[in-house]
């Protein structure tokens, strides 16, 4: 199995994209050049995640005329360290819509297999100029490519190719596009900025069009542990997807062709010899066990046909019809449409039925989905109303809709599995916090895994208070699978939650310095647009939003307690450091006194004030307090 | 002739040794500040106590008290760090002001502290403070030359010698001037030689003042008048007292026939709890003689009627254990049955003359054998 090789999926064509890129993020030319930034340095960051490389980006926006006032054409080019794509799927990944490595289920920044699509196609519609894309994925040959997209058609057309000798692997994508710097530069540096606290083991630099250059080095060595792909949990399907399940579970007929004759002659031991009919058959039954499920697909055919393989050379199977137990096939020597009987108490007709038919239920259910043991299916087949041993091939369209539902209903399915996630983890993340806020308060928590409709997903939060935080927080930084939001942020889900606070609760007053970091991390982001840029308000989201708050907005308290004590003493030391020289200074004369007594050494005496973090700061962990 | 119990020298003396006793409890209690300081510890002194369960009336002494418990104030407690420093600006301040014989209203005091830096907040703060000294030195505020701004004035055969710097040895007759004489710092810290008098008269009004000096009531009666204006100030207090104890006059007070006419005498009489850390402030012996509420129908006087706070004033008293007995027990009461009450110029109605020409004497002669 390949995990390494992304498996790629052409699912569906892209007009409807082409006239809805609003939806995209690409309404116009300042948040075209800010969403194009975000997809193409997300695509890298993917590509690298992916491979567990430690990421390299550059980032360069380059204006074609420096003099012509804004919005102008901008060449936006996006270099990684990646492990490149197969030059015969560049044109696909980067010239079609809906056509992604990503659709498995595991975590990753893109989703939809459309984002670099869409900023080239973006590119073209304004500029008419080719996207340019150089890859190398064994750090010996580097393919370059031109491409056009003929949109009508969602199809890449290639106007240039060539290769050439490099020494690394990697991937860069160049496209001239209409943009609006000088509006956008703001969001494309706060997005590298932010990105750069979300992917703390990422080296990204930007050399932007005045000739600015923004360089956030690495400062965690270790990429946080890769996600696995895991199966689907039955909550989190629809109609659509178990059709497309049940078509890559039904078996085909195998071609029987030289190369299939091949495989069988060799599974069988019989690659030099020509046995006959009968031979072959009890060579057959000896190997079953061993056999792969095409080559005994064949066998149960010759059984039927009663054929060796000179014969088997000259036919062809058209068509396999099980309820009436008929085979037939097409004679090349006689030109003729030929029937066999089959004898449904042969065990070969079972091994066809399976094939033609597809899985039973039960081990549909077990097989293609996340945490469904056979009781569990027996178990949901009933509830469904299905027999367990019901095969998926003969579903009829009421029954996938039923199924489809059922599915949805049935409360006995486990949590699913979160291996697929893979949120960034407290340490890196309060590091990342520390370096960039130098905050007096630093708190973070990750939530255990929960899901929606099926999707797991993970919350981490951190909270810093003080530093180097301007005032007038909680300043948010929103973040969703490592990618920073920063547009749409009223309608956003985290806001909500943020909002909701009642800071004053949690001894946080007035103007304060503080802000919050929030990352969910999903299979699936319940994102607003194709844009990406708000999470929707699901109710298990919210809710672990608000734990995690809670949780962290304690810790603050608890934080806030104590800086209120330490402030208090500092007030105090400043009043005996006005008023005790006054005493000194009026008890000298009545006492009738020349020289003031030494009072410095009470002042002296009084404790230091420190009102940073302690380190050791055990903080209790309440329980938490749900306000729905 | 009545001359003062002690000689012109004793005087004099007795007077620079009180300076001198104050002084000294000054330098006393600034010098254990300057030891604690000296020492590396907070400045701290215990101070008796004001709160309304420490002050008890004392029955031997006729007038409220402090009780035993005391309150520490130290310099370590925050809270308490400005108003120590306060306190002690303010002994640094009335020591200067009693060695350099210099007198200063309790405003000035207020508006002094800002030469140091010390900031109150308003004159009552400042005034707290003031009292805050006297109960630490069990001193009126007067003895560090610090006086209230409101005046009361005497008039009468009376022979005084000034103290106060510039006038040394100065004397002074007080039946010199009718308007009367103001009690101000110059005399209540002057030196009472002689006079013809055989009583003071307390009233409580301005107004009658000016009648009993028109119709000569200080001949005719061989009396000191003196005119309280309302509640009596310290100052007058303190004069009545030394008229008392110094030239051996009785003290008799007229007010209105109301409550808060009774209580003037009263406090005149024993004292007021705001002023329980001090004593040396009562005239004991002092009589009120009028006007009463059975003289309100005894003498058929126009009335008003007693106001809401008027009663609630009376059942106030009716607390007090001063008012448990006698006169005072009596007259609260009638002045509950009737709920109403009557001022001294009441009297006109029987003529302007009527209260010294007829009430004064028959009251006069009553007080003799009260
Ligand atoms: N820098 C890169 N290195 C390697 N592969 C890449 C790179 N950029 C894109 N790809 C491949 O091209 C595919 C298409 O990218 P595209 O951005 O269109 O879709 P996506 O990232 O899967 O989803 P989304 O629309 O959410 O961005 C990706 O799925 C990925 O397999
Ligand atoms: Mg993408």
């Amino acid at each position: 199995m390949s995990s390494i090789k992304e498996k790629f999926n052409q699912i569906s064509p892209s007009e409807f994209f082409y006239s809805n890129r609003d939806l995209a993020g690409f309404s116009n030319p300042t948040r075209s050049l800010y969403t194009a930034v975000r997809e193409f340095v997300e695509n890298a960051l993917d590509a690298c995640d992916q491979m567990g490389i430690l990421p390299e980006v550059q980032l360069t926006i380059k204006a074609v005329d420096p003099d012509k006032p804004d919005p102008k054409p901008y060449i936006l080019t996006v270099k990684d360290n990646g492990p490149g794509i197969d030059a015969k799927h560049i044109p696909l990944a980067f010239g079609t819509v809906l056509y992604g490595s990503k659709f498995g289920l595991k975590q990753a920044r893109g989703m939809f297999g459309l984002g670099a699509t869409m900023a080239i196609l973006y590119g073209q519609i304004t500029t008419n100029k080719p996207v340019i894309v150089k890859s190398s994925n064994d750090a010996k040959i580097q393919n370059q490519f031109e491409i056009l997209l003929d949109i009508q058609k969602n199809k890449p057309i290639i106007q240039k190719h060539t290769t050439k000798d490099v020494s690394k692997k990697g991937l860069s994508v160049s496209i001239c596009l209409e943009g609006d710097y000088s509006k956008a530069g703001n969001k494309i540096r706060d997005y590298v900025y932010e990105t750069s606290l979300i992917t703390p083991y990422a080296t990204i630099t930007f050399d932007d069009p005045k000739g600015q250059k923004f360089h956030h080095p690495r400062f965690v060595k270790e990429i946080p542990p890769p996600p696995t792909i895991i199966r689907p949990h039955p909550h989190g399907i629809d109609v659509e997807r178990i059709r497309r399940m049940i078509v890559e579970s039904q078996f085909e007929i195998p071609t029987i062709d030289d190369a299939m004759i091949e495989k069988v002659r060799k599974d069988l031991g019989l690659s030099k010899q020509n046995l006959s009919f009968s031979a072959i058959m009890t060579k057959a039954k000896k190997k079953w066990k061993n056999l792969p499920r095409q080559v005994r697909v064949v066998i149960a055919l010759m059984s039927f046909l009663k054929m060796d393989f000179e014969k088997l050379n000259k036919i062809r199977i058209e068509d396999i019809d099980v309820p009436n137990k008929k085979l037939y096939y097409w004679d090349f020597g006689e030109s003729l449409s030929k029937t066999v009987e089959m004898d449904p108490e042969s065990q070969y007709y079972k091994q066809l039925t399976n094939t033609v038919q597809g899985e039973p239920l039960t081990t549909f259910l077990t097989k293609r989905f996340q945490r469904v043991g056979p009781t569990t299916a027996v178990k949901f087949a009933e509830f469904a109303g299905f027999k367990p041993e019901k095969r998926m091939g003969t579903l009829t369209n009421e029954e996938l809709v039923n199924l489809s539902d059922s599915l949805q209903k049935f409360e006995d399915f486990m949590a699913p599995d979160s291996s697929c996630l893979a949120p960034l983890g407290e340490e890196p993340l309060e590091k990342g916090i520390k370096k960039f806020f130098n905050p007096d308060f630093t708190a973070v928590v990750q939530r255990p895994p929960s899901a929606y409709s099926g999707f797991p997903f993970i919350v981490e939060m951190g909270i810093a208070y003080g530093g180097d935080i301007k005032s007038g927080g909680p300043h948010v930084y929103r973040y969703a699978n490592r990618i920073p939001l920063l547009y749409d942020e009223g309608s956003d889900v985290v806001i909500k939650v943020v909002n909701d606070t009642d800071w004053g609760r949690y001894k946080v007053k007035g103007d304060p310095p503080f802000i919050i970091v929030s990352h969910i991390c999903s299979t699936r982001i319940p994102y607003k647009t194709a844009g990406k840029e708000n999470v929707a308000d699901r109710q298990e989201i919210e809710r672990e939003l608000r734990l995690a708050l809670q949780f962290l907005s304690r810790k603050l308290a608890a934080f806030m307690s104590k800086r209120g004590q330490a402030e208090m003493a500092k007030k105090r030391a400043n009043l005996y450091a006005k008023y005790i020289p006054m005493i000194a200074e009026f008890c000298t004369e009545l006492a009738g006194k020349k020289k003031e007594p030494n009072y410095k050494k009470i002042l002296d005496d009084l404790e230091p004030v420190d009102i940073k973090q302690t380190e050791s700061e055990p903080v209790e962990e309440e329980k938490p307090i749900e306000n729905q | 002739m009545k001359t003062n119990k002690n000689t012109a020298k004793e005087i004099s003396k007795k007077a620079k040794e009180k300076q001198q006793t104050i002084l000294d409890s000054l330098k006393n209690h600034g010098a254990k500040i300057y030891e604690d300081l000296e020492n590396g510890q907070f400045p701290k002194f215990s101070i008796p106590s004001r709160s309304v369960s420490n002050i008890v009336y004392d029955k031997k002494l006729r007038q409220y008290i402090l009780g035993n418990s005391t309150a520490l104030r130290s310099a370590k407690n925050s809270a308490q760090l400005r108003s120590f420093t306060q306190l002690m600006w303010l002994a640094f301040f009335a020591n200067r002001l009693t060695q350099e014989k210099k007198s200063s209203t309790l405003r000035d005091v207020y508006y002094s502290s800002q030469a140091f830096a010390i900031e109150f907040e308003d004159q009552s703060e400042s005034d707290n403070i003031i009292v805050d000294l006297e109960a630490v030195t069990s001193r009126p505020r007067e003895d560090f030359h610090i006086f209230p701004e409101e005046r009361s004035s005497i008039f009468g055969d009376l022979n005084i010698e000034y103290t106060i710097p510039g006038y040394e040895g100065k004397t002074m007759n007080l039946s010199n001037h009718p308007d009367g004489y103001s009690i101000g710092p110059s005399l209540t810290t002057a030196e009472l030689v002689d006079t013809s008098a055989e009583i003071v008269i307390a009233i409580e009004k301005g107004g009658l003042f000016t009648r009993f000096v028109e119709e000569q009531v200080d001949k005719k009666f061989k009396s000191i008048i003196i005119n309280t204006g309302g509640q009596a100030p310290r100052s007058t207090r303190t004069l009545l007292k030394r008229l008392h104890d110094e030239m051996g006059l009785p003290v008799i007070i007229l007010t209105d026939g109301d409550v808060y006419g009774e209580h003037i005498a009263m406090v005149i009489k024993s004292g007021s709890a705001n002023a329980a850390h001090l004593r040396e402030l009562t005239v004991p012996d002092a009589k009120w003689v009028g006007v009463w509420a059975t003289d309100i129908e005894k003498y058929k006087l126009p009335t008003i009627p007693m106001t809401e706070s008027d009663i609630k004033r009376c059942y106030d008293l009716q607390k007090d254990p001063r008012y448990e007995s006698g006169i005072w027990k009596k007259e609260l009461e009638v002045f509950l049955r009737l709920k109403r009450k009557a001022e001294l110029e009441a009297f006109a109605k029987y003529g302007l003359t009527n209260i010294t020409d007829k009430y004064l004497p028959q009251k006069l002669e009553l007080a003799k054998s009260l």
